[in-house]
């Protein structure tokens, strides 16, 4: 089993939520995240005050898949959230040991 | 000595088949109170025969041993003298519920009893333990129970609920007629501060509402845990007066013990039935038990229920009688409290008006104006007025109070209030600081729906989603109370949307929006938003709100999810912002939109406003207003654009002039040519049509006044054509006047005709106090425009009357020139301390300068004016000299007083 985790733009969710469903991915845990690659922050003025942010909002998202699914599921990630700008984001996968449904102690891939 | 494996065998064959029967019993009447009547007789036998094993037939070295029958010729099954075993909590009071735990104390008096007891004690704890029984067992001394330990307070609580199982009669009622006594008399302040603590800690946990979608029936506000909390508050106050046990039905007054009663008996079946239906301790009565509950109208066997909705409105409405009577009696014992909040609340025993009175901060009536006298409460503004006091003032209404206004409603019902005097009050109210405050208690006493029939749909009413926490009715309030907190907060978000809401030129606009935004949830569908506009023109008709307002209303209804789809977009995009703000259209909008969509947002749930969310609602609101206040020229009107494009406040606005005054086309095409698309979106079809017969009357008049006062100022509009110095006159003239300059606003057309509109407050009551005053105004502005007065003079002559006081705020004076965001002019931002005539002055030193104001967008915050000109010189952009000798010229301008 592999983790997939992406950090992408918020407006992209959406459409990769869609995408990784076409291709049969079901679950996933989505979290607001903030940071910065290579893209750095934004300035803006308001009435004199200057507002930076330092950390751009981003959404990460988890999703533990077979490893056969892997490919398809990057894929699909890159597929609907690139717009080939900087600040699109990165996909990190790792491998994961054991997966338990804490309703029944079912183990093993079934539990995905 | 063990029990013997038959007696425990025996009372766990009878343990599980009472168990069982009592569960089949409840399935078929839902009746929790006959079931936990059962169940308390069930555990009361099981306990009493261990004791008789364990206890009686045990020997308790040293102990005396009392007979089995007590001389009041009860069964006592006898055991060691001077030990007792109680049922205390929630076994005391004989409500057990299928999964609680079983609240037992050993009493003993003391000495070397407690080792000696230990034994049988644990034995004794160890059986109901092994019969899978949920033992809370407590072992204390006759002195220890006497005292209060401030670190378990619960348990000097739970002694209320005392009990007699078995054992030593006499110790018990030492316990019971004196100990306790003697602890509440000596400890009452400092029981029912403990008391209302925990109760206070235990409501905020749970938001200060009952209106949780999926409520706890016991710990929730309105649970049987504030039932328990009003009763014991009222057992400790009356047994701190008498000195001995009071009579318990007499605690609570008859208005507030029937609908406490029905409450009762409702959440024991709803209790009961949760613990069977979960099979454990677990009283969250979830969407499925609310479903299951409906069907099997569990606590409403005599009530006509349709669906889980209709339950949990009655569920709702009991929890809700417990809840305000638990309310009522922690503000009512006003001994229990420190003197600080005794002094507080004296404070604010002194904001009583001519109608109502305040007591340890509850509302009274005064005696004129009880209901049958005339002006009495049955007169609607009387009643209007009581929930105003009490949103201003942050007060609740005494239990006498609430009883009055149910009496007067009846009589209310059939000539509701209604119109702009209903507004009026209405709008008074919803910007008070306690605003939320006082809609719950309209909404409890079941005005709020009478006065605005639209609001009835969604009382108390459960939408389930994921994501909401609250019913809609309870969201709506929270919302309008999530704005009203942001003054006090310390929060730099709340701090920032503080700002704006301070800025907001109708706040009141706003909470009505927030009252109605859901209101389209009472019918089931796609779009619940359709539903709540039309509910909103129908409030908006009832209450007849001017059309302006109207539209204000409802476009707030209408869009108050388009910020947050807004948000899902990437908001450091310039085109996604361009889309946004164009959609939104003008500045007032944009504020007040952003302040729904916080506050929207915020009530959803306590967690659901993350500071990532506000970040970008922050992010993406700063970016609109900026583009807003730097793109005013970027579209200028020409006749081709006037053919239907993307729809824009300005398409729609031009459609609707078109629509008035279909035959007038050329006209206004004449007029509107040129000017700025701003100029379409802050002006409604009614202005420009105005506009436009006042430019068509230049030939008669070259400079056309409309003076008009609006809401909280006056609004001036020139129509002349463009000269020199013209804007910079105007504004001296009013300053002159004594005028202050709130906003301004100043355009013009391909044909040279200019249209400004100066928004400002009369700081003298010049114009309030003397009708005739309007006329030689507008004549003084005519004759400084015709050259035929010196405005200069005019102005110098005011500020030397005039003491200049020193400002409470100093704002830093900050010029900024921007050449990008326009193609044909260069935009200066200035920001400086407001002050008499400021404006004046800033602009003939523009004009000095040789520099022509294109567009002028002026406001002013609180003691900051916020000043945006788009100016050029000889119709192209300022020079790089240019702009440093203005900017130059302005700084040392401001610098001066």
């Amino acid at each position: 089993m592999t983790k997939v985790e992406a950090i992408i733009q918020v407006s992209k969710l959406d459409a990769v939520k869609d995408a990784l469903h076409e291709i049969g991915v079901e679950g996933m845990t989505v979290f607001e995240a903030r940071g910065h690659g290579r893209q750095k922050g934004h300035t803006e003025f308001y009435r004199g005050r200057e507002y930076t942010v330092d950390l751009i909002p981003k959404v990460k998202l988890e999703i533990v898949l077979p490893d056969e699914m892997v490919e398809k599921a990057v894929q699909a990630i890159t597929g609907s959230a690139r717009t080939g700008k900087i600040g699109d984001g990165k996909i990190f996968l790792s491998r994961i040991d054991e997966a338990i449904r804490i309703r029944n102690d079912e183990r093993g891939e079934n539990v995905l | 000595m063990t029990t013997g494996p038959t007696l425990r065998s025996e009372l766990s064959e009878l343990y599980f088949r009472e168990s069982a029967a009592i569960e089949q019993e409840f399935s078929v009447s839902g009746e929790g109170r006959t079931a936990l009547g059962r169940r308390t007789a069930l555990v009361d036998s099981m306990v009493q025969r261990l004791w008789k094993e364990i206890i009686v037939g045990s020997e308790v070295a040293g102990s005396d041993v009392i007979s089995s029958r007590s001389s009041r010729g009860r069964a006592d099954l006898g055991g060691p003298k001077n030990f007792v075993l109680v049922a205390t909590g929630g076994f005391g009071r004989g409500w057990l519920f299928p999964h609680s735990d079983i609240d037992l104390l050993f009493l003993h008096s003391g000495g070397n009893s407690e080792s000696e007891l230990k034994d049988p004690i644990r034995r004794f704890s160890q059986e109901l333990w092994d019969l899978r029984l949920k033992l809370s067992p407590a072992t204390r001394s006759l002195a220890e129970c006497e005292r209060l330990d401030p670190n378990n307070v619960e348990f000097a609580i739970s002694l209320l609920d005392c009990r007699y199982l078995a054992g030593d009669r006499e110790l018990f009622s030492r316990l019971r007629e004196k100990a306790v006594p003697r602890l509440v008399e000596r400890d009452c302040q400092s029981l029912i501060q403990n008391l209302a603590e925990l109760t206070r800690a235990r409501h905020h946990k749970f938001g200060n509402t009952v209106f949780h979608l999926e409520p706890n029936v016991k710990d929730g506000p309105g649970g049987l845990r504030d039932y328990n909390v009003a009763n014991w508050l009222a057992l400790i106050s009356a047994m701190e007066k008498l000195k001995v046990w009071p009579d318990t039905k007499t605690l609570l007054p008859v208005s507030s013990r029937r609908a406490f009663d029905a409450a009762l008996d409702f959440q024991m079946s709803v209790r009961c039935f949760l613990h069977f239906r979960h099979g454990r301790h677990d009283n969250t009565l979830t969407w499925e038990m609310q479903d299951e509950a409906a069907a099997r109208k569990i606590g409403a066997s005599d009530v006509e229920i349709a669906n889980a909705a209709d339950w949990m409105r009655l569920y709702f409405g009991h929890v809700r009688s417990v809840h305000r009577v638990c309310n009522q009696l922690l503000e009512e014992i006003p001994a229990a409290w420190s003197s600080l909040y005794r002094q507080f609340q004296g404070w604010r025993s002194k904001v009583a008006s001519d109608d109502f009175s305040v007591v340890d901060g509850l509302i009274f009536l005064k005696q004129s104006k009880q209901p049958q006298q005339p002006g009495g409460l049955r007169d609607p503004e009387m009643l209007l007025r009581l929930f105003h006091f009490m949103a201003e003032h942050g007060l609740k209404l005494s239990t006498t109070t609430e009883y009055r206004v149910e009496q007067a409603l009846p009589a209310l019902a059939a000539t509701p209030p209604r119109g702009a005097e209903l507004w009026l009050y209405l709008q008074e109210t919803l910007v008070q600081p306690h605003a939320a405050d006082a809609l719950r208690a309209m909404n409890a006493l079941r005005l709020l729906a009478l006065l605005l029939p639209e609001l009835k749909g969604i009382e108390a009413l459960v939408v389930r989603d994921f994501y909401h926490r609250y019913t809609v009715d309870e969201h709506s309030f929270l919302a309008i109370e999530n704005l009203h907190r942001l003054k006090e907060s310390k929060s730099e978000w709340d701090q920032r949307f503080a700002g704006l809401l301070s800025e907001l030129e109708q706040p009141e606009l706003l909470y009505l929006a927030l009252l109605l935004h859901d209101s389209g949830k009472a019918v089931p569908s796609e779009n619940h938003i359709e539903l709540s506009l039309r509910l909103t023109d129908s409030c908006s008709e009832r209450l007849d709100l001017d059309p302006v307002d109207r539209e204000t209303v409802r476009y707030l209804v209408a869009n108050h999810l388009e910020m947050s789809a807004a948000m899902r977009r990437d908001v450091f995009d310039p085109a996604n912002v361009k889309l946004f703000a164009e959609k939104v259209g003008v500045p007032e909008r944009l504020k007040t939109l952003c302040l729904m969509t916080y506050a929207d947002v915020k009530a959803v749930n306590p967690e659901a406003m993350t500071p990532w969310k506000a970040d970008s609602l922050w992010q993406l609101y700063i970016a609109c207003a900026n583009y807003l206040s730097r793109s005013a020229d970027e579209r200028v009107h020409t006749a081709e654009s006037s053919n239907p494009g993307p729809s824009t406040l300005a398409s729609s606005n031009l459609a609707h002039v078109r629509s008035l005054a279909p035959v007038a086309g050329k006209k206004i095409n004449v007029f509107l040519e040129g000017l700025p698309q701003r100029y379409l979106r802050i002006h409604g079809a009614t202005d420009v049509l105005a506009h436009a017969e006042m430019a068509a009357r230049l030939g008669q008049d070259g400079v056309q006044l409309n003076l008009k006062q609006v809401r909280h100022c006056y609004e001036l509009t020139l129509i002349t054509t463009d000269r020199p110095f013209l804007f910079a006159s105007v504004s001296g003239a009013l300053a002159a006047w004594g005028m202050n300059i709130v906003k301004a606003n100043a355009f013009s057309n391909a044909a040279g005709t200019v249209v400004d509109t100066f928004y400002f407050t009369d700081r003298f009551r010049t114009l309030e106090m003397n009708l005739q005053e309007w006329e030689r105004l507008k004549k003084s502005i005519a004759a400084v425009i015709k050259g035929e007065a010196d405005v200069a003079r005019m102005l110098r002559d005011r500020l030397k009357s005039e003491k200049l006081q020193g400002a409470k705020v100093k704002v830093a004076t900050q010029i900024e020139f921007d050449d990008s965001c326009s193609a044909q002019s260069t935009l200066v931002q200035i920001l400086t301390q407001d002050r008499p005539g400021l404006l004046y002055r800033m602009c003939s030193l523009v004009s000095k300068h040789e520099c022509n104001i294109e567009i002028a967008l002026i406001e002013t915050e609180g003691q900051m004016a916020i000043d945006v000109l788009y100016l050029t010189s000889g119709g192209a952009k300022l020079s790089a000299e240019r702009q440093a000798a203005l900017g130059q010229a302005l700084q040392d301008e401001l610098a001066t007083k």
